[in-house]
């Protein structure tokens, strides 16, 4: 019996399986097998597309970062990091698309949703950014960046045939990602909060920690079963909006120039990142 | 400045989400009916590890549980949105592997062959392709198929001990074709692949019986009975033929 059994498992090694033609059950699991390859293949060129997407979208909110009102280059900035995103969506998330056409998006969800996060962190921060003086515009929200993420393809695509000649095509963006990236933001925010307060932006941290705020209570609100994922964002979150109410509290009672002093024990957590860099 | 979090987003999702747990709510309950039914039915299966002769018998009862399956999945997937299958299959991942499992039992206690997974899907009235719709996943088919390995193995022992001493012989064939199967498969390091190692005990368990049976000299067939046994083996599978010879030869 183990004779047999070897002599079977010899051809596995070879990349050419040879197998018995006459065999219907072989036959079925060739046919299986290829269907699974097709499927991890796809998955795996998706965690690739994700990957670059988040590597990208952590430069772009490192670029933001920068932005400094002593520099002057907020305009110059802003506008590098507003180009880079619409590359990511222009580019990037038009493959993730491809990949996923005609597919049920959720089975890869997994492949795509860190590089989707981290997209929308760095879009959501970019818009902070650029609207903070701004008392009308509020961020956009999953449909509006659904809407930015809609793609017409000329057929170049040899998979499909000629006979249509453009193609609609959309990444979907699920909600529940969105609220999960937005989270993130929290993070930058806070990040930001004790920057200005390095750079004397006293009015800054304060604005920020309003908004943090505001975030906050939004998550507080919402009651979501079985997601522990969002619990324990939201519980990052809270810490966040604690550390930049410590920083508006300094600046109130010692004033901006010696509150920085006063927090630098408390920075080193601000760094904890998922070490793209 | 606090206009930039704008809380509507929040309502919209809170809206979003218990959208989501009232078609969840819906599928659990039309999960649980199947779950019902598929326990009927692996319970009518037990029948064979201690009455041979009553296999045909629970085949046929168990088909007809099956069928009413069929129709559970049918209601399960209209309560499913287009496009959607991968955000709750959660749900039922686990019962459709223990009905594949049923299935691929009955059909090789019928037939002795391996039902394939458009049968699976056909009499559970799924597709196989997922654009159609509902489907039936590859994995979960294959893990049900694992899941009936195991109980071969059990049945092999047990129909020893009812004295039917050829059962453990087809097994154990068509066991090996099925290790040769999944070999042929590159699996993930996921929980496929951690089922797929079991799979090696359940060939190496049918394969002592076989030895058992033949070290005592036990395979009494008469010719009659080998030239059935291999008549349905050969529709199956031509090479199975050698591996009689081979434990002939033993």
């Amino acid at each position: 019996m183990s004779g047999r059994s070897n002599a079977r498992k010899q051809p596995k090694v070879k990349e050419k399986v040879i197998i018995d033609e006459n065999n219907p059950m072989l036959r079925a699991f060739q046919a299986y097998a290829k269907e699974l390859d097709a499927k991890h293949d796809r998955y795996e060129r998706i965690v690739k597309l994700s990957r670059d997407i988040t590597i990208e979208a952590k430069r772009i909110i490192f670029l933001l970062h920068s932005i400094d009102s002593r520099k002057g280059n907020k305009d110059k900035v802003l506008e590098e990091a507003q180009q880079r995103l619409e590359k990511v969506i222009k580019v990037n998330f038009k493959a993730v698309a491809q990949e996923l056409q005609n597919l049920d998006p959720y089975q890869y969800r997994g492949a795509y949703a860190p590089g989707l996060q981290e997209f929308i962190e760095a879009y959501s921060f970019m818009e902070y950014m650029r609207y903070a003086d701004d008392n009308q515009t509020s961020m956009s929200d999953w449909q509006q960046l659904q809407g930015k993420m809609q793609y017409t393809e000329a057929e170049t695509n040899d998979e499909i045939s000629a006979e249509m000649k453009e193609h609609k095509l959309s990444f979907h963006v699920e909600p529940s990602e969105y609220i999960l990236g937005i989270s993130d933001l929290s993070g930058e925010l806070m990040r930001r909060c004790i920057n200005s307060l390095g750079s004397g932006e006293t009015d800054t941290c304060l604005l920020i920690c309003k908004v943090l705020q505001h975030l906050y209570k939004g998550y507080i609100g919402l009651s979501i079963p079985r997601c522990r994922e969002l619990s324990r964002k939201i519980h990052t979150m809270r810490q966040s909006v604690l550390k930049a109410e410590d920083v508006c509290y300094n600046v109130k009672v010692r004033g901006g120039e010696a509150a920085k002093w006063g927090l630098e024990s408390e920075k080193p957590n601000v760094d904890i990142d998922e070490g793209f860099f | 400045m606090s206009n930039f979090v704008n809380l509507s987003i929040f309502e919209n999702y809170q809206k979003y989400i218990d959208n989501e747990q009232e078609i969840r709510e819906k599928i659990r309950l039309m999960v649980r009916k199947i779950e019902q039914n598929t326990k009927e039915a692996a319970i009518q299966l037990q029948i064979i590890h201690c009455d041979l002769s009553k296999i045909d018998n629970a085949c046929a009862k168990a088909r007809k549980t099956i069928a009413v399956c069929s129709e559970n999945y049918q209601s399960l997937s209209e309560l499913i949105p287009i496009g959607q299958y991968y955000r709750y299959s959660d749900h039922w991942t686990y019962i459709t592997q223990r009905l594949v499992f049923i299935i691929a039992m009955v059909v090789y206690l019928e037939a002795g062959f391996l039902v394939t997974r458009e049968t699976v899907a056909e009499m559970l009235g799924l597709k196989t392709n997922q654009a159609d719709g509902f489907h039936l996943d590859i994995e979960d088919y294959l893990m049900g198929i694992l899941q009936m390995a195991s109980e071969l193995s059990r049945f092999a022992t047990n129909s020893v001990t009812l004295g039917d001493y050829d059962r453990p012989l087809h097994i154990s064939r068509f066991m090996a074709n099925l290790n040769a199967g999944y070999r042929l498969l590159n699996l993930k390091n996921d929980g496929l692949r951690k089922r797929f190692d079991a799979l090696k005990y359940d060939v190496k368990k049918i394969e002592e019986v076989v030895y058992d049976i033949s070290i005592r000299g036990l395979k009494n067939i008469t010719n009659e009975a080998t030239d059935e046994t291999s008549n349905r083996e050969t529709e199956e599978n031509d090479s199975s033929t050698n591996a009689v010879g081979t434990v002939e030869n033993i």
